[in-house]
């Protein structure tokens, strides 16, 4: 290893060597590293306030995290079946999310990666504004129109479809739709890359041997863009179960996101060892399944984030 | 023939309502901007105002938010643009056993919930702040601090996959031919690899300073006394909604129509120069590049025209109109409107009395007064009470 | 002409982990020649040009310029200049800029710059092109765009790096004797590395052919050509028809070698391995195709060879006839076409003479691939 290092250094002169390795250890270390350490030791050790922190009290406990199981101590309940029931609707619904978004962009993804023409390039660029507009106001934009006497009610009302208006956020039409509005992008990009990657005259070759559509997509260009959709999926997966805007702006009252339960024990309860600790909880599953599903799939990491 | 027309009718179709889908909340609320409701709606139209981007120009907090936002913006732009290209500088030349490792760790931030990423940077800091000994107060706990840390913590891997896409076409050669011709290392990078990777550089600035300014997960942990744009816009959001933030979303969405125009025209004009140096002959490029007209074959910077006089023209009427009589007949018809009920109402009420055995209609007045209280011209309910 | 400034390698070994890549290299290169090292691609040779120019350390053993010890020296501080393969023309800097950019290094101001870059641009025939990029030249015209960068950096030794190897056939032709005059014009040490014996034998001085890290043999053209001191620079320098076999007698420079194909051939010992050779030897023999000659039938001797003819081919300035030859290989021939009757031989066999002079002896060993 000191002779990587010393090549290292060579090649790029001491100076900017020292650089680069600063910087990267660094981002590294110091921002990647080490706080995911510190939240999960963090994790496991009670709330104190700050003069009892490194007392004898501050000891390593799984109290944080039986919590999330079997709710408090002495509780009237076995489990903790409100914050057990977020957890797992979060997962659920960011699955569903993820579907939903995969199932509404692959012929957008699919169309824009064959064809040509200088059309293209404007969807492109109507698929890329409402990116750079803010996650809030995306979140916003939808409230208004799944709102009580929103655009939609208004419309729907009007026509005679309902007879009162229909309350999307309450039902989280409106929180569904949001996640998916807010990462269709995600969703579009990688898999529009791969696509067109792939040699149009493969799909004439497909069609001109008798293939129907189905058939050409389900034996060609799907196992040609599945590394495409899966770190599509994965982006869209990770974000949507940790989003917080959206449930905040678009969720109904009485139905919360995961994230939203983490904020609270940092914001409301000021219990930060708690927070950590679903926040971990979460980290740890997300990874978990994503795992999981590309192993299912086969696909490598090196393939995310193309 | 014809199925081949009915597949490219439904591929219209399926595009007409992705893009309304995409699109359409974005005018919708661009339009509220301008409805007179204190909600923001657009059915009814009521009045053409713009009194809702004067308030939004008088909110101190929005104002304050902006501050804070293109602070942590800047930093973060620098910070996480200086560990990207480090980043990438490393990934092109690391020892392979380590790459996927080396890799993994530095994507990792991209899947990593923002929640989780803004969490671990408080309850670390927070943590090496006491270990130092340091106050509440003290550099490490300071909002903007934490903010740029915990957004570059993942801003710079989406800057590094920006660089590492340029850095690949790089020949290191080219460096190596510098340090021949007696360049240092520092001379090098400056004079040769930066200018290269000048375009990626400035794609990553932005990308990066956007991620920033509309982050929230990762900063509504760490904005401490320091509120950004974002935040303070949630707040409003989650606590009562009103049309100035329309009128600050209307604004976003003209200046992202507006850049992103004028890339697309910079990038065609680019081409056409690119096109007329290769036609040109020797004598030509000694006269100096006749540049083709600015809006010759390029559709996008006629785009970018018509917007900026669209732009002019709003921007004009908003000085001269004044929807005060508007308003105020509109105030007037919702007072008759809310007479006229008042009235039918007591008529009601009266017929009841006289009768004196039906006590449902009188729950059900109300309420129906509580839904027309928005003078909701075109309610259901108000038009069936008419008939 | 000034005497340049030469260049020496002393026992230089480069290990690359496991790999030798350069295996005690003994090099005296002379101030003003042009050097060239010839081999096959992966044999070492740019290896050695790294070690020149700076970019690697070598593992044991120095490299002098100029009887300077280089050894901690970065590449920016040696007195060389590397002309790299694929040219590495700074793709967003004008060609003056490219030219005269060991200028900017320095400190030049823009007009000392402008005017040494258009004096270059004068020298290399590409007069007031210097506001162009890179990318709107020629493959040819950014090769010498290339050589004027490294001249304006006045090095003692320039160091080309197959630099012609992107050119088609006739511009590589071409630009050989360009850089020969360039480098007769400016009088400095050129070291130029290639895998193709015609641009080494062309415009070398001298010419060290390697093989696997090895130098086989340093000499000039003629003497690589004419008396290779290996089978391997004898197969790989030119055609070559090989003959193995062992060898039956010595005396003084000639050998009788017991070969496996045509009986026993007297042929000359090469020079340098005159005196190492003993009877009973692993030998190997080489005849070149254009040194044997058509003899009359059935006339027998150890400089005559017989075999039967495979096919033949016309190749306007001369007639190639290939034959039959034992170890798998077709023994080939080439006369020179000088208007002279030829009929064809297809089929018959034939036999042909050399004379002794033009043929080889050295110790078997590895033979070039194909």
């Amino acid at each position: 290893m000191p002779g990587f290092l010393k090549e290292f250094l060579n090649r790029n002169g001491t100076g900017m060597g020292l650089a680069i390795l600063g910087l990267v250890l660094f981002w590294t270390i110091v921002l990647i590293i080490l706080p995911q350490v510190s939240m999960l030791d963090f994790s496991f050790r009670p709330n104190l306030p700050p003069p009892e922190i490194g007392g004898p009290k501050d000891i390593y406990t799984a109290e944080n995290y039986k919590y999330l199981i079997f709710g408090p101590e002495g509780g009237s309940q076995d489990y903790n079946a409100v914050d057990l029931r977020v957890f797992f609707r979060t997962l659920v619904a960011a699955i569903c999310v993820t579907i939903f978004n995969l199932i509404l962009c692959y012929p957008i993804a699919y169309y824009l990666g064959q064809t040509k023409g200088n059309h293209i390039r404007i969807f492109a660029l109507m698929l890329i504004i409402p990116y750079w507009i803010n996650e809030i106001l995306r979140a916003f934009a939808l409230r208004i129109i799944f709102g009580e006497t929103g655009v939609l009610n208004n419309f729907f009302v009007g026509l005679g479809v309902f007879d009162t208006p229909f309350d999307f956020i309450r039902n989280d039409i409106a929180l569904y739709a949001g996640l998916g509005y807010a990462y269709i992008l995600l969703m579009i990009f990688p898999i529009y890359n791969v696509i067109e990657s792939l040699d149009r005259n493969q799909i004439e070759a497909a069609r001109d041997m008798g293939a129907s559509w189905i058939k050409i997509h389900r034996r060609v260009v799907i196992p040609y863009a599945k590394p495409g959709i899966s770190s599509g999926c994965t982006m869209v997966f990770m974000l949507s179960a940790g989003a917080l805007a959206a449930p905040q702006i678009l969720g109904g009252p009485s139905s919360l996101w995961f994230t939203q339960l983490i904020y609270q024990q940092f914001n409301d309860n000021s219990d930060w060892p708690q927070g950590a600790a679903y926040a971990v909880v979460l980290l740890v599953t997300c990874i978990l399944l994503v795992l999981a599903i590309m192993r299912l799939f086969k696909v490598n990491m090196g393939d995310i984030g193309k | 023939m014809k199925n081949l027309s009915f597949l490219r009718l439904s591929v219209w179709f399926y595009l007409a309502i992705f893009f309304a889908y995409l699109l359409g909340p974005l005018i919708i609320m661009s339009a509220t901007a301008f409805n007179s409701p204190d909600f923001p709606r657009i059915t009814p139209w009521e009045c053409l105002t713009f009194e809702w981007f004067s308030a939004l120009f008088q909110d101190e907090r929005i104002l304050n938010g902006i501050k804070n936002s293109v602070i942590i913006g800047f930093g973060t732009v620098v910070l996480s643009v200086a560990m990207g290209l480090a980043g990438a500088l490393l990934l092109t030349q690391i020892w392979p056993k380590l790459r996927a490792t080396y890799y993994t760790i530095i994507i990792a931030p991209i899947l990593i919930p923002g929640v989780v990423l803004g969490i671990s940077t408080l309850v670390f800091w927070d943590r090496i702040n006491r270990m130092l000994g340091l106050g509440a107060d003290s550099f490490l706990s300071n909002g903007l601090f934490l903010t740029i840390i915990g957004q570059s913590t993942f801003i710079a891997s989406y800057c590094m996959l920006v660089l590492v896409a340029r850095l690949q076409r790089y020949d290191v050669a080219l460096t190596e031919a510098a340090l021949d011709l007696g360049a240092t290392h520092a001379q090098a990078f400056r004079k040769v690899l930066l200018p290269f990777m000048r375009p990626a550089l400035a794609s990553a600035a932005v990308l990066a300073f956007l991620a920033s300014f509309e982050n929230y997960n990762t900063t509504t942990f760490t904005f401490g006394e320091y509120p950004t744009l974002t935040i303070e816009l949630a707040q409003k959001v989650r606590y009562g909604i009103t049309p100035a933030i329309s009128a600050l979303a209307f604004i976003i969405v003209v200046l992202t129509v507006f850049a992103a125009l004028a890339n697309e025209a910079k990038i065609k004009r680019q081409q056409l120069v690119l096109a007329a140096r290769q036609n040109a002959s020797i004598e030509e490029l000694k006269q100096g590049i006749k540049l083709p007209g600015f809006l010759s074959g390029n559709a996008a910077a006629v785009a970018l025209v018509l917007v900026s006089i669209a732009t002019v023209v709003v921007v004009v009427t908003a000085t001269t109109h004044s929807p005060a009589q508007c308003i105020a007949d509109v105030k007037e018809q919702k007072r008759i409107e809310a007479e006229k009920l008042i009235q039918e109402l007591r008529a009601k009420r009266d017929a009841n009395r006289a009768k004196e055995d039906n006590k449902e209609d009188v729950q059900q007045a109300p309420k129906s007064e509580n839904n027309s209280g928005f003078g909701n011209v075109f309610d259901p309910n108000a038009l069936s009470t008419d008939n | 002409m000034s005497a340049g400034v030469g260049v020496d390698l002393e026992s230089l070994w480069i290990r690359f982990g496991d790999f030798v890549a350069v295996r005690d290299a003994n090099v005296h290169i002379n101030g003003g020649d042009f050097f060239s090292f010839l081999g096959p691609s992966g044999c070492g040779k740019t290896t050695i040009l790294r070690a020149v120019s700076g970019f690697l350390e070598p593992s044991e053993g120095n490299v002098l310029i100029g009887g300077r010890n280089m050894k901690g020296i970065g590449p920016n501080k040696r007195p060389t200049a590397l002309i790299f393969q694929n040219l590495a023309l700074f793709p967003l800097m004008k060609v003056w800029e490219n030219i005269a950019f060991s200028m900017e290094i320095n400190g030049a101001s823009a007009a000392e710059r402008r005017k040494r870059a258009d004096e270059l641009l004068d020298m290399i025939a590409l007069p007031g092109q210097g506001d162009k990029l890179p990318s709107e030249l020629s493959g040819g015209q950014r090769q010498r765009v290339a050589i004027a960068r490294a001249l304006c950096a006045e090095p003692d030794v320039l160091l080309l790096d197959e630099p012609l190897s992107a050119l088609d056939l006739k511009l590589r032709q071409h630009m050989r004797t360009e850089l020969r005059e360039i480098q007769k014009r400016v009088g400095i040490t050129f070291i130029y590395i290639t895998h193709d014996q015609g641009e080494a034998l062309t415009m070398s001085d001298n010419i060290a052919v390697m093989r696997e890290g090895i130098i086989d043999q340093i000499g000039d053209g003629k003497a690589i050509y004419n008396d290779p001191a290996t089978a391997f620079a004898a197969s790989f320098v030119g055609e070559n028809n090989v003959f193995r076999g062992k060898i039956k007698r010595i005396s003084g420079d000639e050998a009788l070698v017991a070969t496996n194909r045509s009986g026993d051939l007297v042929a000359r010992i090469s020079t340098a391995n005159q005196g190492k050779m003993k009877e009973g030897d692993d030998a190997m023999m080489f005849i070149r195709p254009e040194a044997f000659a058509i003899a009359s039938k059935g006339a027998k001797g150890d400089h005559f060879v017989t075999a039967k003819v495979n096919h033949e081919e016309f190749e306007g300035n001369s007639f190639n006839i290939f034959m039959e030859g034992g170890g798998g290989k077709e023994l080939k021939v080439t006369i020179p076409n000088l208007g002279q009757s030829f009929k064809d031989h297809t089929g018959q066999s034939l036999t042909l003479e050399y004379e002794i002079k033009n043929s080889v002896v050295v110790p078997a060993g590895e033979l070039a691939a194909e």
